[in-house]
């Protein structure tokens, strides 16, 4: 590949004379500052003033909602001997990697390889009708997804109609549920960017692999997933991120429940902090949910290091 | 190096117009100048316009009564917990806490302690209109420290509601006022065994109908035991009631109801939406029994309701729950919303004014009678516009003499989750009512500390 | 839409019985597939035309429009559309001129502190919003933004912008450099470079980037609801509670009716992006050709 040469080397300056590193790299960094400056000031230092608010008793009303006191690791030692906190990221764990890193992920590979194949009609239909279950907001998907996972609902009506017999899938089985619901809803992201990206790949490299007598699948594993190796840990990471703050979607469906049996750490923090008002509490398991998306984040940043070096 | 340059040049008048905008920007909220200005924050839906009628009109004759004085309505279109998590938000600063608002009667105290709420005592005394109100609707609006810091709009009671034709294919006559716990399970097993495809009484629990399953179920119980309004919470030492017997039997109440099969399964009891099918399919469908539910029942069947049903009237009966032995004349649980003052607000004379019109007899007539609330004012509960507006109005009206409000501290919402963590266990099967009843004493005192609980 | 495949097909002679075999095979799975997802909108449908709906799926007894004359009002649809498609609209203009440009020393130059910096921040993304909420109101409450339009703006972009400079640096990743180098040898800017070289050729990920932020600022109901208070600025996400009543009773019909409504502009941009990714592939092919 062509661009490997020159990526990540300076491009030529045929007049530097006597730059100093601080103003090259000022010069460089330069296009960052709005951005930088956005996010300064509205994300890093909300999450910061956050993280530092999980050390205090703050509320959201009360007495301790405008006078909080320190109260140190309190709200961790509260969370690790909470039982209901163990389960609730175990359900995260099993949510985020059921519904993102295999469904969504190989799902959307999987459609996005599919249309540039199939017939140019049906690619289209297909990707629209997928994109649709997308673009819905949260809280309609959401409901669609309840109304056809309830005891009356679609998904029921449909077994009856080739002589099944329904059950109340939200109760006997709410992970599964909610994992489906995700899939449905967040297939399309996975596959727009596949979509884009498989249209990146070099026909001469499969071409040349064609000719080397590979066929299809062999193509797809030896020429095809390694090109896009960068993207596809792009892409896992983007989705994991989404998915672990997935909350709406599941509050809806099943509230967390019956009991806590669905109830992942945004439904547990959400209850802790707005229903509860224990915010400083709830901001302690966002805390947490920060570190699981580092812990994801970095393997496949591990990834993203070994695809460049390979470049 | 004169193309770079312009690169941070371009990126540095980017973000500079950017604070600029920042720094611009004109910030909402309080009146300045000579101008006074009231901002009003409340609750508007398609679905509940009632409110914002009221405050259309309020506005109207406020502004005509008070020259140079512009009230600034804020509906806003949400759901009441992210109603009630803005609101708190915006009583952080002057400028964006409202001068008027929706209060839920559940979160006066804890707003009050917040001091978020301005105290109405002295203002109260000198209306004359006060004496109309209710005692259980003043009590409503009291905070931790004995002041008044709300004035209720209108409130609801809950009762039993039955079903006459199903009741009366069982054998039971009509009208029916059962006297103590015993008589309700005698009559679903009755029910169940004239007809065993009917639901003969269903009662809600555990988490999945929230607070419903405690202010229609759980509590209708607790507070018909022994202790009977200081069952759950002890108002004279202000402490959390544990160990008590009375948990343990209504617990157990719920287990016969559930082991019976009165009431629906378990999966279909712990859906969210399982309310629906009790007003929409279940009692005009002649196949269920009896169940706890609001004074609000009939809103859902009048024309242009949820669930339109035109012989609800003929068809359905309500009676007082009663007490676990017959002591007293029945439980009924009230919730509601108020009017409340913002402690930050500028005009605090004119905010009390509003508040006063907006609750006035006219007012409060025509808003109670539009959002089929309970009236709070001893007038408007006589006006015949109010009496006649459903056949139920004067029975549920007549459970405010022996209704009970929940204890709104701020931690109440974490008791409430423990009761139904409770109910659900029992109806689950996973625990007996001792252990969950047991489990309950562990989590309150883990949620208010060991110094906040009481045995009786 | 995949004009992606006409082009393949050209250079890879497209006459081969394997392949015919194997597009067949791709359409149908495409269409099981589409199936699969368009049978849960089945409710939605119905329920939108049913004069009496209710959470379950049922055939209605008879069709009405009642639903939609119902949210079909300045309050409920009109006024929130517009406001929605302002704060949806220029949020994704804002994300992706910034993330452009901060792409582009991300993609272009290796810094340690380029990446960690991106990498902080973008760990972030997985706290849900309502965590962040109470300081967000308090910086709000500091710069005097709260009722803002634009300043709601500046934080829905802010908070996309982590993923949304991730997404622009892969693809501009894509993008040779020595496409670049002909421009810098011609004398042109870094700034010059990225406008007439890069950006053209990164169009389709452009596109994917804009609509992603559209849809995560259309769909956003909390920041917007928190952040402004006028009714006459809420975006379209506020209007769905309207159909939620105070005993919480839900008025399905409309509901759906209005989901319905409120989902046609994202299908319409989505359209509209997929034809302009169509039409660049042909040109990313050219220009690898």
């Amino acid at each position: 590949m062509t661009r490997s040469t020159t990526a990540g080397s300076p491009p030529p300056s045929r007049r530097r004379t006597g730059s100093t590193t601080v103003v090259r790299a000022l010069v460089r960094g330069g296009p960052l500052l709005p951005a930088a400056i956005l996010l300064a000031v509205f994300l890093i230092v909300p999450i910061l003033w956050a993280f530092v608010g999980s050390f205090t008793n703050a509320t959201l009303t009360g007495v301790t909602a405008t006078s909080p006191e320190w109260v140190g690791g309190a709200n961790y030692e509260r969370l690790f001997a909470d039982p209901d906190f163990s389960l609730s990221l175990w359900l995260t764990v099993v949510f985020t990697v059921a519904s993102a890193v295999i469904g969504q992920n190989v799902l959307g590979f999987a459609i996005a390889f599919a249309m540039t194949r199939a017939h140019r009609r049906m690619a289209a239909i297909g990707g629209g009708v997928i994109v649709l279950a997308w673009v819905l907001p949260e809280i309609v998907a959401a409901f669609v997804a309840y109304a056809f996972f309830s005891r009356d609902g679609t998904l029921n009506q449909l077994l009856g109609v080739v002589g099944l017999a329904g059950d109340n899938w939200l109760f006997i089985a709410p992970m599964a549920t909610i994992i489906l619901a995700n899939v449905w809803r967040g297939t399309a992201f996975s596959m727009l960017i596949y979509r884009a990206a498989l249209a990146e790949v070099p026909p001469e490299l499969i071409e040349a692999a064609e000719i080397d007598g590979a066929n299809a699948w062999q193509r797809l594993m030896r020429v095809t997933l390694p090109v896009l190796r960068g993207t596809i840990a792009t892409t896992l990471m983007l989705i994991t991120l989404q998915t672990l703050s997935v909350f709406t979607l599941i509050y809806v469906m099943t509230a967390g429940g019956p009991g806590n049996a669905s109830s992942t750490l945004p439904v547990f923090a959400y209850q802790e902090a707005f229903r509860f008002g224990s915010v400083a509490y709830g901001t302690a398991i966002a805390t947490v949910m920060l570190i699981i998306g580092a812990v994801f984040s970095l393997g496949y940043i591990a990834v993203l290091r070994r695809a460049e070096a390979d470049r | 190096m004169r193309a770079r340059r312009s690169a941070i040049a371009l990126s540095a008048i980017a973000a500079g117009s950017l604070i600029g905008i920042v720094g611009c920007s004109p910030a909402s909220g309080g009146g300045s100048g000579d101008e006074q200005t009231l901002t009003v924050s409340y609750i508007r839906t398609d679905a509940f316009t009632a409110l914002d009628t009221l405050m259309q009109t309020t506005k109207e004759q406020f502004e005509a009564d008070n020259d140079g004085v512009t009230v600034e309505l804020q509906p806003a279109s949400a759901n009441d917990e992210d109603y009630k998590t803005r609101l708190a938000l915006s009583h952080r600063s002057a400028d964006t806490a409202p001068d008027i608002f929706y209060q839920d009667t559940t979160t006066v105290r804890a707003d009050a302690e917040a001091g978020y709420l301005l105290a109405l005592d002295d203002y109260l005394a000198e209306w004359e209109d006060w004496d109309q109100f209710s005692d259980a609707a003043k009590q409503a609006g009291v905070g931790n420290d004995g002041q008044t810091y709300a004035v209720s709009l209108g409130t609801d009671t809950r009762g039993l509601w039955y079903s006459i034709p199903v009741l009366e294919a069982a054998g039971i006559e009509t009208p029916w006022q059962p006297e103590t716990w015993d008589d309700v399970l005698a009559m679903a097993e009755a029910v169940q065994s004239s007809d065993p495809d009917a639901v003969p009484f269903m009662l809600y629990a555990g988490t999945g109908t929230g607070e419903g399953s405690n202010m229609q179920g759980f509590y209708q119980l607790l507070y018909g035991t022994e202790l009977g309004g200081d069952a759950l919470y002890d108002s004279e030492s202000g402490k959390w009631v544990v160990g008590s017997q009375g948990f343990i039997d209504s617990l157990e109440f719920v287990q016969t109801v559930y082991d019976e099969g009165y009431a629906l399964p378990v999966d279909r009891a712990l859906d969210p939406n399982v309310w629906q099918s009790v007003f929409g399919e279940l009692f005009p469908g002649d196949a269920l029994g009896a169940t706890i539910e609001g004074s609000y029942t009939p809103s859902f069947w009048v024309p242009g309701g949820s669930f339109e049903w035109d012989s609800y009237a003929d068809n359905m009966g309500v009676a007082a729950f009663p007490t676990q032995n017959g002591d007293g004349p029945g439980v009924s649980m009230s919730g509601g919303w108020t009017l409340a003052v913002g402690a930050q607000t500028d005009a605090p004379d004119l905010a009390f004014e509003f508040l006063t019109m907006a609750l006035s007899f006219d007012n409060s007539l025509s808003y109670v009678n539009e959002n089929s609330q309970i009236a709070v004012r001893a007038d408007v509960a006589a006006d015949p516009s109010y009496t006649e507006a459903n056949p139920f109005v004067g029975a549920v009206t007549e459970f405010v003499e022996f209704t009970y409000f929940r204890p709104a501290t701020s931690d109440y919402n974490q008791i409430s989750a423990a009761v139904q963590r409770a109910t659900e266990a029992v109806i689950t099967g996973q625990a007996s009512p001792a252990e969950a009843a047991a489990e309950y004493d562990r989590e309150v005192e883990s949620i208010v500390g060991a110094d906040q609980v009481i045995a009786p | 839409m995949s004009a992606a495949t006409p082009v393949t097909a050209a250079r890879l002679s497209a006459a081969s019985p394997a392949r015919g075999a194997s597009r067949m095979w791709a359409s149908v799975s495409l269409a099981v597939v589409a199936i699969a997802f368009l049978v849960p909108l089945a409710w939605l449908l119905l329920a939108a035309f049913d004069p009496s709906a209710t959470y379950q799926t049922r055939i209605p007894s008879s069709l009405t429009l009642d639903n939609f004359a119902a949210v079909l009002t300045p309050q409920t649809t009109f006024i929130p559309i517009m406001n929605s498609v302002a704060l949806a609209g220029l949020t994704a203009t804002l994300t992706v001129l910034a993330s452009l440009l901060a792409a582009y020393p991300l993609s272009r130059y290796r810094s340690r502190f380029h990446r960690g910096f991106l990498y902080a921040v973008l760990f972030g993304t997985c706290l849900p919003i309502t965590a962040i909420m109470v300081p967000v109101y308090s910086v709000f409450v500091f710069l005097g933004l709260l009722d803002s339009f634009f300043g709601t703006v500046l934080f829905l972009t802010a908070s996309s912008l982590p993923m949304a400079i991730f997404m622009t640096k892969n693809f501009m990743d894509a993008v040779p450099v020595s496409l670049e180098e002909a421009a810098w040898i011609d004398g042109a800017s870094a700034m010059k470079a990225l406008r007439t070289v890069v950006v053209p050729l990164m169009r389709p990920g452009i596109a994917v980037v804009f609509v992603f932020v559209f849809l995560q600022a259309w769909g956003n109901f909390f920041v917007p609801f928190v952040l402004l208070f006028s009714p006459e600025k809420q975006p379209a996400a506020t209007s769905i509670y309207t159909f939620f009543g105070q005993f919480g009773s839900i008025a399905y019909g409309q509901l759906a009716a209005f989901s319905i409504l409120y989902s046609l502009p994202v299908i319409v941009l989505y359209v509209l992006a997929s034809r302009l990714i169509g039409g660049s592939f042909a040109l990313a092919g050219s220009v690898k050709g």
